[in-house]
């Protein structure tokens, strides 16, 4: 974060849009006279409360207990349904006023990807610059000159297929993953974020374990990663975002390059997310990434015993050190693909069907694949 | 306000311990100046707050202050079976936590602990064995539910809690109190709301209700490579929470929390306490150091669980059982010396 920034932050008047505690008459610290505040002043609070009293109204709906869990993706469509929860509305790149430049990061990105910054805001949502998973949009533009440097001049990405992804509301992109480091998802977040109007930041799911990673788990919360819980999964798409998954997980990443391009048994949970939320889902396929580091094996024995998820044997690593993981500078092609609406032909409830949604992820997987091999 | 409370039609009978608490304090205020309220019995362990005597001493005498030592039994059993308490008649009582004071720079000691929780189960013996009473309404902390790595945890009330063999004291402490009144949630004659708060910003700006949290600004050592996310909730919208309970039919556990959700490298700076991040190994280090030299504890929960990792609360029950939303907003200010500390102002 810049300077500029932590000044914003400290500064009372940029925290607010209304009025500020120090713009207030000063309450006495806890002690003095507690009692005293609100003999002058009406209190709405206790208006309401006098209101419930007079008409012995009760603010809730229903009584309840200690109630058994809910099914999250259930609460999920429930809350979609009933508009419980607002999409959170991320406007058109014509509709937002080009803001100033406030540090030397700006200097390095073009109007338009300054507008496209601007137009994310609303993401991070309320006054102190953060959501609830640790999103900064400021992190996200501070990095965007190195990522635009990386999906640019080293993977030189060329993308498209991009009026398959809806202008608002939630949508679920389903890619293909490989290359050890995630680079592949760093460039279909660029990806989105450069060519959608409006503007798709993609939540990419993470695994549990890329939390634990000092530091990284830090920059990929401040980028917007999520950990994959079906909570989150599921607040995310009711507040109409983007959210992007690898299904394959880490044996996608982790394959050896005699099986690059054949896509590994997709994971279900997103196919369960799409048909609680009606998020369509997009078949993307990246092409490229299975090249950029070619594994022979994986000495997993040794993995283990470091307790690394993989322990790859590529023409660099282990012999250039950690180096060596760094990808080759190959090509990219991100294509995506018609949207899928399985939630048109099966309702929520289906989504407790195992054998349902591993036939569904399979239909994913193959056009994934089809993609694959129509652009390889 | 005092035509109001002449006009008020009878209404809660109420008691509330700790009201000698930053947060005891301030619900105490505002059940005075709540015109539902008919009776206030406030008990605390300490002398009794100076301005209380000008509205106890009143013709009205809605307001009493009752000394009572919570984690003794002798002391307990004088007051529920006191002629003060049948004559007040109470129907709901507020449980408020000895946590609610503010958090000592050292950690607590396992005695202090272990008489937190025989507070609760003190306070729940006689209650259940009082006449009339049809409401119990207890402070809980959010730190009971069971983190995972990350800083998307969202818990909802029914989320797992942490009862890991190796949970710190302090959380242990606050599973204990929870469970305690979880029990007694089936009880048709009593309506137990627990309302699970996070790291609660008094007026002051002292951080209450996460010790964890409190000490490692104290100290200012927080582990390396991690910046979890907090949630707060203003001191004020904890007592608005707590007067909804009071006032609703719901029971059962709610979660409340406030708007922000901050990292704690910038809570720091809001509290003007800026961190040294270390490595969690250099920490521990440092305080079994510092301990075998005979000082305080740097941090000896410096490397726990909530200092890596964050978490928010889904408020959604709250909402729509209790018509709980917060109606403050947290943030640094200015005061006279300079100093920056953290306030809250109304939405």
């Amino acid at each position: 974060m810049t300077e500029a920034t932590d000044a914003a932050i400290l500064d009372p008047s940029s925290v607010y849009t209304g009025q500020h505690p120090s713009a207030r008459r000063r309450e006495p610290a806890l002690g003095s006279d507690p009692f005293a505040q609100a003999e002058n002043e009406p209190d709405p609070f206790l208006e309401h409360l006098e209101l419930l009293h007079r008409t012995d109204g009760i603010p809730t709906v229903r009584t309840a207990g200690n109630e058994s869990p809910e099914h999250p993706a259930i609460t999920a469509r429930e809350r979609s349904r009933s508009k419980e929860r607002e999409w959170i509305e991320v406007p058109e790149l014509s509709e937002i006023k080009l803001p100033d430049r406030t540090s030397w990061v700006d200097r390095l990105l073009s109007d338009e990807d300054r507008r496209r910054i601007a137009a994310i805001a609303p993401l991070a949502g309320g006054d102190a610059a953060y959501d609830r998973f640790g999103l900064s949009v400021d992190v996200v533009r501070n990095s965007l000159p190195v990522m635009m440097a990386l999906y640019r001049i080293y993977f030189r990405v060329r993308s498209h297929g991009h009026e398959h992804i809806r202008k608002r509301g939630p949508v679920i992109i389903a890619g293909n993953h490989a290359g050890v480091l995630p680079f592949d998802a760093a460039m279909l977040v660029t990806d989105l974020l450069l060519n959608c109007n409006p503007p798709r930041l993609a939540r990419m799911v993470v695994d549990r374990w890329v939390a634990t990673l000092p530091w990284v788990n830090v920059f990929y919360a401040r980028g917007g990663q999520v950990v994959g819980t079906r909570e989150n999964f599921a607040d995310l798409l009711a507040s109409g975002q983007t959210v992007a998954v690898l299904p394959e997980g880490m044996r996608g990443a982790i394959k050896p390059f005699s099986e690059r391009y054949q896509l590994q048994e997709f994971r279900v949970g997103f196919i369960e997310q799409s048909l609680a939320s009606g998020a369509p889902i997009v078949p993307t396929a990246i092409v490229g990434s299975d090249d950029q580091t070619p594994i022979f094996f994986n000495l997993s024995t040794l993995a283990k015993r470091l307790g690394l998820p993989v322990f790859p044997i590529t023409p660099t690593f282990p012999w250039l050190g950690p180096l060596g993981l760094l990808p080759y500078p190959v090509s990219y092609e991100i294509v995506y693909g018609e949207p899928l609406r399985f939630y048109e032909s099966y309702g929520p409830e289906d989504a407790r069907d195992p054998e349902l949604l591993r036939s569904l992820s399979r239909q994913v997987r193959s056009e994934v694949q089809r993609l694959i091999d129509l652009h390889r | 306000m005092t035509s109001t409370r002449s006009e008020a039609v009878p209404g809660r009978r109420v008691a509330l311990t700790h009201a000698d608490s930053p947060i005891g304090h301030r619900l105490v205020k505002s059940l005075y100046h709540d015109p539902s309220i008919e009776r206030i019995v406030a008990l605390g362990p300490g002398p009794e707050p100076r301005d209380f005597n000008r509205f106890s001493s009143a013709d009205e005498c809605r307001l009493t202050y009752s000394r009572v030592d919570h984690a003794r039994q002798r002391s307990m059993s004088t007051f529920f079976n006191s002629s003060l308490l049948r004559e007040a008649r109470i129907d709901s009582l507020i449980y408020i936590p000895a946590h609610a004071a503010p958090t000592p720079s050292d950690p607590p000691l396992a005695g202090e602990l272990a008489s937190q929780t025989a507070e609760a189960q003190l306070v729940l013996q006689h209650l259940l064995e009082m006449r009339g009473l049809d409401n119990l309404i207890c402070l809980g902390s959010a730190l009971v539910y069971r983190l995972s790595p990350g800083n998307s945890n969202l818990f909802t009330e029914s989320s797992e809690l942490d009862l890991a063999p190796d949970t710190s004291p302090e959380i242990r402490c606050w599973i204990n109190s929870d469970m305690l009144f979880q029990r007694e949630f089936h009880n048709p004659a009593l309506r137990v709301v627990l309302l699970r708060v996070p790291t609660v910003v008094g007026t002051d700006g002292t951080l209450y209700f996460n010790s964890i949290l409190a000490r490692s600004l104290n100290s200012r050592f927080r582990p390396m490579g991690f910046d979890p996310i907090c949630a707060l909730v203003s001191d004020k919208d904890v007592v608005r929470a707590i007067q909804l309970a009071l006032r609703g039919t719901a029971r059962g556990v709610f979660n409340i929390a406030g708007f922000e959700t901050v990292p704690l490298s910038l809570l720091a700076r809001w509290t003007g306490v800026p961190g040294v991040p270390l490595p969690s190994a250099l920490i521990s280090l440092a305080s079994r150091l510092s301990n075998i030299l005979g000082g305080t504890q740097i941090a000896a929960s410096a490397v726990a669980p909530h200092l890596r990792y964050g978490f928010t609360l889904d408020t959604h029950r709250a909402r729509r059982e209790l018509g709980f939303e917060p109606g403050y907003r947290i943030a640094p200010s200015p005061v006279e010396d300079g100093r920056i500390q953290l306030e809250s102002a109304p939405v």
